[in-house]
């Protein structure tokens, strides 16, 4: 199958891709890896009237440190994610996490943004911008916004993205010499669709953890964190009892809804099982 | 996929059936229902934008009504076709009961759902329904004049 006919636009500056946003509406897409949206025009499970392609908006490209934060361009590549010294260093998380996001010819081109305003329940940019406290920095036509991950992740495929908005770049903390983190996600085969996966981050000074972040992801509507078995291990040495705890406490928390294969119980089995597995790590 | 729920909504039961009979309210309802007719008192026809995630597609369908037993309870039908996206069809059995604080609405579906939507949608098929479903009950007690209220167990789709 082919897609539908459509026009194209490739704006040349950002002030130009909200312009011509606004003046197509509901009915443009955004198109800058295309790694998910050229599958669904081919399949025509969507006929949009109008691509922009924004892959030439130099405003979203780059990785930089400014200050304490570092800044990731929505236009960066998994694969650049995968090979960049800066985030080796700041953001070990993502680095832990980019070799699970399918395969690198798809890497290649998929866009750290296009995954984020996307908002796949699966996908690994999400969750993990959700464990990193990362800040979205969004343009539209009455200028620049800021929004938390937290609040940006409403339902299902739904982000607090407007209609005439593009996601310009976000930004997080970068990671202090105590941070530790563990990454994992279960899928049947590599670079396939987790059924379920956690991204895990944390202070550690002896066996405490602190500011711990237990994110789960492929379990919900969205990414989801469990904030009641955070509680429990924040501030407190980490031990078999308070580990065991914890796995209990976010097996209850999370709301997991099932998927075509696998069932809400698999899924709430697993989140324990990941949990379990990401603490011992820490500790061994 | 089954989708089974319930939804406590804050206004009495001859509203809520008379809501749920009404082709109007409906409309308003549906998410992205672009077109609802009442062909006959037992069949309804309407035109829907579906768009979740990667999915934009128009979906032209029917539904038909059976053992209707009005302020109680219904029977439903589906059958709709969203051209080269796929089709779903399925049956719903609807029932409301009075409890303190409004009108509880349980809702048992099953559906099956074929053609390219199957396929690439299916993965989150379940968790698109609910979507849907709780979009649909939040839109129609803000046409009712109130509002859903939270209960202890949530819609859960298998």
């Amino acid at each position: 199958m082919k897609s539908a006919a459509f026009d194209y636009a490739k704006p040349k500056a950002l002030s130009e891709a909200l312009a011509l946003l606004a003046e197509a509406g509901e009915d443009a897409r955004l198109i800058a890896g295309g790694q998910t949206l050229l599958a669904t025009l081919n399949l025509r499970l969507s006929e949009p009237s109008v691509l922009i392609d924004i892959s030439h908006l130099d405003e979203l490209k780059g990785i930089s440190v400014i200050g304490e934060q570092l800044r990731i361009g929505a236009l960066v590549t998994h694969t650049e994610i995968e090979d960049s010294k800066l985030i080796a260093q700041h953001a070990p998380l993502l680095k832990a996490a980019v070799p699970h996001i399918a395969h690198r010819a798809i890497r290649n081109l998929g866009t750290w943004g296009g995954s984020l305003a996307y908002g796949d329940p699966a996908a690994e940019w999400p969750a993990c911008s959700l464990a990193l406290n990362a800040t979205m920095l969004i343009a539209g036509p009455a200028g620049e916004r800021r929004i938390s991950a937290q609040d940006f992740f409403i339902d299902l495929y739904t982000t607090s993205l407007e209609p005439d908005e593009i996601l310009v770049a976000t930004e997080f903390p970068i990671a202090s010499s105590n941070q530790v983190f563990y990454f994992h996600e279960l899928a049947r085969r590599h670079g396939d669709y987790a059924v379920a996966g956690l991204a895990l981050v944390a202070n550690k000074v002896g066996n405490v953890l602190s500011n711990c972040t237990f994110t789960f992801f492929s379990v919900g509507a969205t990414p989801v964190m469990a904030t009641k078995a955070q509680a429990l291990i924040d501030g407190k040495p980490l031990n078999e009892d308070l580990i065991a705890s914890a796995v209990a406490a976010a097996r209850a928390e999370i709301d997991a809804i099932a998927d075509i294969t696998n069932s809400a119980e698999t899924k709430r089995h697993l989140i324990g099982v990941l949990l379990e597995r990401g603490l011992k790590h820490l500790i061994a | 996929m089954e989708l089974n729920g319930e939804q406590l909504i804050a206004a009495p039961i001859p509203d809520v059936w008379k809501g749920l009979n009404d082709i109007d309210v409906l409309a308003k309802s549906i998410p992205g229902c672009e077109e609802i007719s009442r062909i006959s008192p037992e069949e309804i026809h309407a035109k829907v934008m579906f768009k979740i995630g990667p999915v934009r597609a128009r979906f032209a369908g029917k539904l038909l009504l059976s053992d209707v037993i009005p302020d109680q309870s219904c029977s439903m039908a589906f059958e709709g076709s969203g051209g080269a996206a796929g089709f779903a069809k399925g049956r719903s059995r609807v029932e409301l009961k009075l409890v303190d604080g409004g009108t509880l609405i349980s809702y048992t579906t099953e559906a099956s759902i074929g053609g390219k939507l199957g396929q690439i949608g299916g993965r989150l098929i379940s968790a698109s329904a609910k979507k849907i479903a709780d979009d649909f009950f939040q839109r129609f007690a803000k046409e009712l004049g109130g509002e859903v209220l939270p209960l202890e167990s949530d819609a859960q789709a298998e």
